[in-house]
């Protein structure tokens, strides 16, 4: 569905373009985050009552903004991850829109390839799930 | 090559793929040399079925799309709690058509 580069570069754009609303929106207003933590925004969360894998990055990347990085590694270690890619893929973005390249289409390409390897799948996918039980653990 | 034996590889693999490229996958297969059958015929397909059983119960952590070979898309549903719901729910409409995709790309390798 995502082969071609036009519609992942447009996925990407989107992603990013979400990700950044969500975080202004969580920055700015307080009340917003009370709300979400009351309903809830995660399907998992509310069904089950389990945390996901990734509940708590939100709170992880505000706890990063406000320099709180000891607090957003006990909320979340992927909220790091997820702000990393929230600054460089942009960046990224717009360097391959201005240049005419698809560097970060080949990135992505290779990553996936190298990815899929059992040497990188396992041990990824390991500490995944160790970051899980520690989610449900200290229940976030 | 030998038209009965496409027409069993139609029979048997048919669930496979979109309805709409049958007809091409046919045409392209008996056009095709003898030498390839045993490739073609040894190859292991996902069944969109199972995708979709896997991307109701394991959707919003991304399983369904580490399972048919989208690992980019896979992490970006796990790191953001299945697209916030919303990609999990469009990714049970759209599993069986992706995986289908999948299934053609990895054909389209021999024809």
């Amino acid at each position: 569905m995502f082969g071609n580069k036009q519609s992942l570069y447009l996925l990407l754009s989107l992603a990013c373009l979400a990700g950044y609303a969500w975080l202004i929106i969580h920055l700015y207003q307080e009340q917003t985050q009370q709300q979400a933590r009351a309903f809830g925004t995660c399907l998992m969360k509310q069904t089950t009552g389990i945390p996901c894998p990734s509940c708590g990055s939100t709170r992880a990347i505000v706890a990063l903004t406000q320099g709180n990085v000891s607090e957003a590694m006990l909320l979340n270690p992927l909220g790091f991850i997820i702000a990393l890619v929230l600054i460089i893929l942009p960046i990224w973005l717009g360097y391959d829109k201005l240049r005419n390249s698809e560097s970060l289409y080949q990135f992505y390409r290779h990553t996936e390839k190298t990815l899929r390897q059992p040497k990188w799948a396992i041990p990824l996918s390991l500490l995944v799930i160790l970051n899980w039980i520690w989610n449900i653990y200290k229940d976030v | 090559m030998d038209a009965s034996k496409v027409d069993m590889f139609i029979m048997s693999n048919s669930k496979f793929f979109e309805s709409y490229q049958l007809n091409s996958i046919r045409d392209r297969l008996v056009a095709m040399d003898d030498s390839k059958w045993v490739m073609i015929s040894t190859q292991q397909y996902k069944d969109p079925t199972t995708s979709l059983i896997v991307s109701i119960i394991a959707g919003g952590l991304g399983i369904d799309r580490f399972m048919i070979g989208d690992t980019g898309l896979g992490i970006g549903k796990l790191l953001t709690c299945g697209g916030f719901g919303i990609w999990t729910i469009i990714d049970w409409f759209l599993i069986q058509g992706a995986t289908r995709e999948k299934n053609m790309q990895k054909l389209q390798q021999f024809l």
